[in-house]
């Protein structure tokens, strides 16, 4: 048996246009049609959702809308890559400040925005909630709605773009974002050290307390990665004074070649985006609670017969586990248990991609937050019918 | 007024001594920093716990009582305006801070802690709270989620939703939840963002998780004098082109310089045309080479003299200054207008010589406070009461925040919409976009209770059809005043 989001949809529409994809969605409500949206194609997460009759596809919207350095804003189509995005930004010496593993797979800044998505550098930067600036949306009776705008600082009106953070594409279409952007650093600078979930833990914290402005601080389970972005000199004193304060509590770091740092990184990457894991899950938690996080893993992992690993962005709180493909009833035994040991943290998980298999029988998101009603009251406004990749929230709506 | 009973259930609810129904201590609640508009309110109550807030809620949501929360009352664009006839819900009395974690650079308060007590609280430990709004020593946690206050340093560090990760909140029908989370990694809709910012129109906010930064190594700080505030602008276009964030980059104008320099001697030179602010933070070696660069710039563009803040003290008589600007235009005109609007950065000359023109047809002056890096204005339009000036003034400043909304920009950058702007948003979003917002209004308050009349236009403040400013008619009948 296949699990409902793999079915194929009857109809795929591909918009180029704001206008197109009013169309789209005129249609689709008039005709009560169920749908759905894909960006990049790269993150098919949470519960797999009922079957669409229409699919749309955003990657024909992805013509960029204005951008302007001295601003320091770009607005586009919603079904840009962020890599496309990266690259016309660069000549600027601009970036949108976020580096999501999935981005080397063609994800789109939508599909970014719908599912929550970011890297390592959410610790300088935060999540892509924290750089819309604007979002037009398309609701699934074909209404457009805009918020937000082309200014930085702006508090006119609700941030809807908040609200299609994390929405999985249940409350509408994102067809048009606006971003803040930030310079692209000069240098970058990364220093390594051995750690076991312990010393990682007590290094993150280290680093946390001293005059350093780490952008990225990541354990992979048995080194903790320091990078630094900025100016050279700065970049060197910082990667400089890190070896000394982590030298001082007998840790032996390093700071690594430029190749050596961007083999490391993809390494992390590919971690996080590994797209053989029978199951990929992330976690939020306080920063400090690594060790019971990692603690709550092996024992899960034992417990279920699988194999697993960790990915943490320490400071942030952020933990990406990977499940090593194993026998479907193992995984989902994995994710119930991993889950609520994460959930007793006072955390959150969110189960990202997985093997066909894992989904049947599987409750995907657990128990419901303390605000389920809220969320479902919102889904109700926006979408009364249930027509927008239904079941995607499933069981909680 | 409210019947004896009902006042007996809210008594029941939160204690006698929280529940005000005097007509005399009632009128303290009266207006906000917005002070021209004036509702009585039938009673204040002044809870101590989440519970009690939720207790008193609940009453308003079974009778349809509408209710307005209420920080320290310094907003500016009268969110916590009453309601006549309805419910003050003061959170003046809940000021603990619950928690302080260190290691992990959180702090747990209830929403009537000050900005800067939250920052005081932990200075020991070399943690602060990032935004800084200008009336940080008065106005509390809760009125800052409510407007996503910035402050001069937001355009490095960001606003309040970039700092608040949990709220617990009493919903409308009195619920108590709590949104957000531990980490920025949550599930489902982001409705801690959509209540930040919200203007107390989706629940009201009974504790906040805000993070912690570390101080900074290094702040540096300078003033550049500028013959043109063009040049000063110009200046800033200078920094961004290099690729430098300042922690803070203000602009301040002649007449802001002269009010600033008569209320607190900050310093700043009375015979230039623009100060320019800026300040640089970070780690040492960095801070260094941002500011030789940032001294620089400002001499490419022509400053004719820059003041480097020699110790903490000059530094921190500088931001007196500049954070006193608002106030201090009381010592050259009798009565101001303080506005908050938004353009693109790079169309703020442009914008200014239209701000002179429209003051000027209008025979007012209007003095200039900016955050430039983010091109949030503050014009501060002066007029006297007394002269007859006061509709006239009230009138270019709504013009001026109309104005930046032709420029592409914003009706506010950080004192929110409240009832002041209300009626201006059709000019910034089209009725879809005002439907939409309206409709996740109703997801949180269905009856429509909770602040209502503030953020989104109605037919009843704005007239039949939702459109360019007219009296309010509670104004109109007498009920309320502009001063």
């Amino acid at each position: 048996m296949t699990t409902a989001h793999r079915i194929p949809p009857h109809a795929t529409v591909r918009p180029t246009s704001l206008r197109e994809a009013h169309e789209a969605l005129r249609d689709t409500h008039g005709a009560e049609q169920v749908v759905r949206f894909r960006g990049g194609g790269t993150a098919d997460w949470g519960a797999p959702g009922t079957a669409a009759d229409v699919l749309v596809d955003t990657r024909g919207m992805d013509r960029p809308l204005a951008h302007n350095p001295s601003d320091m804003t770009v607005a586009v189509q919603a079904g840009m890559s962020l890599r496309t995005l990266q690259d016309l930004l660069e000549p600027a010496g601009q970036w949108l400040a976020i580096d999501p593993a999935r981005a080397r797979r063609g994800a789109t800044v939508g599909g970014l925005l719908a599912t929550a998505d970011a890297g390592p550098r959410r610790l300088a930067h935060g999540t892509l909630r924290d750089l819309v600036i604007g979002t037009t949306v398309v609701l699934p009776d074909a209404t457009v709605a805009r918020s937000g705008g082309h200014v930085i600082k702006n508090v006119a009106g609700y941030d809807l773009a908040k609200l299609f953070h994390g929405s999985f594409g249940t409350l509408g279409l994102i067809a048009e974002v606006v971003f803040r952007l930030h310079p692209r650093p000069r240098a970058s600078a990364t220093v390594r050290v051995d750690a076991d979930v312990a010393s990682a833990t007590r290094h993150a914290l280290a680093l946390m307390a001293a005059p350093l402005e780490p952008t990225a601080v990541e354990w992979d389970g048995g080194a903790l990665l320091v990078r630094f972005d900025g100016t050279p000199g700065g970049t060197e004193a910082q990667a400089a004074e890190a070896v000394r304060l982590l030298g001082n509590v007998g840790a032996d770091a390093q700071r690594l070649t430029e190749d050596a740092a961007e083999e490391a990184w993809q390494g992390i990457d590919a971690r996080i985006d590994d797209i053989d894991a029978a199951a990929v899950l992330r976690a939020g938690t306080l920063p400090g609670r690594l060790p019971e996080v990692s603690a709550a893993l092996t024992e899960a992992a034992e417990a279920s017969g699988v194999r697993a690993d960790l990915v943490s962005s320490v400071c942030a709180g952020v933990h990406t586990a990977r499940v090593h493909p194993a026998d479907p009833a193992a995984v989902r035994a994995f994710v119930t248990s991993w889950r609520v040991a994460i959930i007793a943290l006072n955390g959150t998980v969110t189960l990202r991609r997985r093997a066909a298999e894992v989904d049947r029988d599987l409750d995907c998101w657990g128990p419901p937050p303390a605000a389920v009603t809220v969320l479902r009251h919102v889904k109700n406004q926006f979408d009364p019918d249930n027509r927008c990749n239904p079941g995607r929230f499933a069981p909680w709506f | 007024m409210l019947s004896a009973e009902l006042i007996r259930e809210f008594t029941d609810a939160v204690g006698a001594q929280a529940v005000l129904t005097d007509r005399a201590a009632v009128r303290t609640y009266e207006c906000d920093g917005l002070t021209g508009t004036r509702v009585v309110p039938a009673l204040v109550v002044l809870p101590e716990t989440t519970e009690q807030v939720a207790a008193a809620v609940r009453i308003c949501a079974r009778v349809g009582l509408p209710y307005v929360a209420r920080g320290a009352g310094t907003g500016l664009s009268g969110g916590a305006v009453p309601v006549a006839d309805g419910v003050v819900i003061g959170l003046a009395r809940m000021r603990r801070i619950l928690d302080v974690d260190v290691p992990n650079q959180r702090m747990v308060v209830e929403p009537g802690v000050t900005n800067a007590d939250m920052s005081r609280a932990v200075a020991a430990h070399g943690l602060y709270y990032a935004p800084d709004p200008s009336s940080q020593t008065v106005c509390t946690i809760g009125g800052n989620i409510a407007e996503n206050s910035g402050g001069a340093h937001c355009l490095k560090y960001g606003f309040t939703t970039n700092h608040v990760l949990t709220l617990e909140v009493v919903l409308p029908d009195g619920q108590i939840v709590t949104v957000g989370g531990d980490s920025t990694e949550v599930t489902g809709y982001d409705l801690r963002g959509a209540i930040i910012g919200s203007e107390g129109t989706l629940g009201i906010v009974t504790k906040a998780t805000v993070r912690l930064l570390r101080k900074p190594e290094t702040v540096r700080t300078l003033v550049a004098d500028f013959p043109t505030l063009e040049q000063a602008g110009a200046a800033v276009g200078g920094l961004i082109e290099e690729g430098i964030i300042p922690a803070a980059v203000e602009i301040l104008d002649r007449l802001a310089i002269e009010a600033c320099e008569a209320a607190v001697h900050a310093g700043y030179s009375l015979d230039t045309a623009a100060a320019l602010v800026v300040e640089i933070d970070g780690v040492a070696v960095e801070c260094g080479e941002q500011f030789d660069q940032v001294e620089r710039i400002c001499r490419t563009n022509g400053t004719t003299k820059i003041h480097i803040a020699a110790d903490e003290e000059e530094r921190a008589r500088i931001w007196q200054g500049r954070k006193a600007a608002f106030a201090a235009v009381g010592r050259i005109s009798p009565d101001y207008i303080v506005q908050d609007g938004v353009v693109p950065r790079t169309r703020l000359a442009e914008v200014l010589v239209r701000i002179a023109e429209l003051a000027g047809a209008e025979g007012l002056r209007v003095a200039n406070v900016f955050h430039a890096g983010d091109g949030n204005l503050h014009p501060l339009v002066l007029y006297s009461a007394d002269a007859g000036e006061a509709e006239r003034a009230e009138q270019v400043s709504r013009k001026i925040a109309e104005l930046c909304v032709e420029f592409g920009g914003s009706l506010t950058g950080e004192h929110g919409v409240g009832l002041d702007k209300a009626c201006s948003m059709p000019k910034m979003f089209g009725e879809d976009d005002l439907a939409v917002m309206s409709r996740l209004r109703t997801a949180f308050d269905p009856a429509g209770l909770c602040n209502p009349g503030k953020v989104l236009p109605t037919p009843r403040l704005c007239g039949e059809r939702p459109g360019p400013y007219r009296p309010h008619p509670l104004e109109a009948a007498g009920l309320i005043e502009r001063v």
